[in-house]
């Protein structure tokens, strides 16, 4: 097999690997962000509900 | 939790490595004298990824192991994420080897011990997906997917070893590491390309447990305020 | 289903040791009786196997007087890992419908002795399938005769059962508490045989083939014994989770 041959096969199969690695790191950089917004919104959303009712309790 | 997650450190340093052992590959470490030629090259990202691999399996393994002891539901998580990684790195061993075989030797599959291993080793460790989605109860279901992972890793070798020495006369191609005794320009690269593999996987071994510790607050917090 | 709470399951004076072989040995005889009282299990496993010996023929017979020496050792080993996934779903299938482990997890038993007295119980199905399967399987498929090859093959066949029996009662006890029940055996299992499969193929091939002796099957032959010693540990540390609720 040729050279050139021989870098064809060789650069499909580094071009395979960086771009698995890379989309899987993309991904799981999205699931973060969008994981931690949620926590975030979940948080605030039960500290809201925790204020009305300290109130409420109280009264 | 902000700082557990993003670690950008390990991302950079993995990349440095890897793509330092790259450009070593390319540039520094002499293209192989052997009839496999230009795509033996394939080698220093093949070999680093399949050991990498094994060694998610066995992080894998010594946390089922954790779990058994102790019950505590973490190391569960540690082990099936580095299932996962093992898996997702096992895939690309077998990819690249292909390719690799194709290049080397004109064929797209041969049974030969490292593919073969490696195809084992993805059936293996599907299987314990299949097992984990088919239990409902958590504690349960860390278990027997702990048992199932102590049992898997300890057959990996296994496997390696009948692969490899048990069938007479059935090699038709053998995808050897440039033989034994790297020359030392080949190892230098190789090793670098290792170093940036394992950093890799510990990075997004760390991410991904920071995912699955992410989903599980925020069902905690949807329980507590549907509950 | 009193009959496992009886008798030798009990509060011996002698000890945990001589206690543990009296529970093993009646665990392992009420699966034997239960089975050679009904027999459906194994009459059907060995209607299996024969069957399947029969298709192989036709599977692999596209020549006329095709010589299929050198797939016997396949053969034979593809049949009874086959019929060993129909024998160990039957058999915890039917012991998780009628409770009975349940009931003998109430008893003070070890849950290792509980594993070795199935593993052995499934052992000895086994290999009264294949001592009507293997005699059939030499009249089929080999011409040659094979009397002097009895021994290495026992050998190799005892060997091979013990690693397929040992992981296959682990496997089978975790697959039969999930979803997929029977469904799951064969995946979790197969991979793990593997090379079980490949030694025992390749040793079986070549003594049937080639009249090969233990000096040549050396290496298959100690293969299989670390492989039953390594699992058998393995299965040991484990089932105690395996089988726990």
């Amino acid at each position: 097999m040729t050279i050139e041959e021989g870098v064809k096969y060789v650069a499909a199969a580094y071009a395979i690997i960086l771009a698995v690695l890379v989309i899987y790191y993309f991904m799981s950089a999205r699931r973060v962000t969008a994981l931690q917004r949620d926590v975030q919104l979940l948080e605030d959303e039960a500290k809201r509900l925790q204020a009305p009712a300290g109130e409420a309790g109280a009264e | 939790m902000k700082k557990l997650v993003s670690a950008p450190a390990l991302f950079i340093g993995a990349g440095v490595f890897l793509i330092t052992g790259l450009m070593l590959a390319f540039w520094y470490s002499p293209v192989d004298s052997s009839s496999m030629g230009f795509s033996q090259k394939i080698f220093y990202y093949h070999v680093p990824i399949a050991e990498t691999a094994l060694v998610a399996f066995g992080i894998a393994f010594v946390a089922a192991v954790a779990y058994l002891r102790t019950q505590d539901l973490k190391w569960d998580r540690l082990s099936y994420v580095s299932v996962r990684l093992g898996l997702l790195f096992s895939i690309l061993v077998m990819i690249t080897g292909m390719i690799w075989g194709k290049a080397a030797w004109d064929t797209w599959w041969a049974w030969e011990p490292r593919l073969t291993t490696f195809l084992l080793v993805c059936f293996l460790y599907a299987a314990y997906w299949v097992l984990r989605s088919v239990v409902d109860e958590e504690q349960r279901r860390a278990t027997y997917a702990a048992v199932f992972a102590i049992i898997a890793f300890i057959n990996v070798p296994i496997t390696f070893f009948a692969t490899r020495f048990l069938p007479e006369g059935l090699h038709p191609v053998v995808i050897s590491a440039g033989g034994t005794g790297m020359e030392g320009s080949m190892f230098v690269s190789f090793f670098i390309s290792m170093i940036g593999m394992t950093l890799l996987l510990v990075a997004l071994t760390r991410r991904d447990l920071a995912i699955e510790n992410l989903k599980d607050r925020v069902t905690d917090l949807k329980t507590s305020l549907g509950g | 289903m009193n009959s496992q709470r009886g008798g030798a399951i009990d509060q011996g004076a002698a000890g945990a040791p001589v206690r543990g072989w009296a529970q093993f040995k009646a665990i392992v005889r009420k699966d034997l009786i239960r089975e050679l009282r009904t027999r459906d299990m194994i009459v059907s496993m060995i209607l299996f196997v024969l069957l399947a010996m029969v298709i192989f023929h036709y599977a692999f017979s596209v020549k006329e007087g095709a010589d299929l020496t050198y797939f016997t050792g396949g053969m034979l080993w593809v049949t009874f890992i086959f019929a060993m996934l129909l024998g160990l779903n039957r058999s915890f299938a039917q012991e998780k419908d009628e409770h009975c482990l349940d009931g003998l997890l109430l008893c003070p038993v070890d849950r290792v002795t509980i594993f070795l007295a199935k593993t052995v119980g499934n052992l000895v199905f086994l290999l009264i399938i294949q001592a009507v399967a293997v005699p059939v399987f030499t009249l089929f498929f080999i011409e040659r005769s094979y009397l002097g090859d009895v021994l290495p093959f026992l050998i190799v066949l005892l060997l091979a059962d013990v690693g397929i029996c040992a992981l296959g009662t682990l496997l089978a006890t975790i697959s039969m508490n999930t979803r997929s029940r029977d469904l799951l055996l064969p995946i979790l299992l197969l991979p793990l045989i593997v090379p079980v499969l490949i030694a025992a193929t390749g040793a079986t091939t070549l003594i049937f083939a080639e009249g090969a002796g233990l000096a040549d099957l050396l290496a298959r032959v100690l293969f299989l014994l670390g492989f039953d010693a390594v699992f058998l540990v393995a299965a040991w540390g484990t089932y105690d989770f395996a089988i726990g609720e």
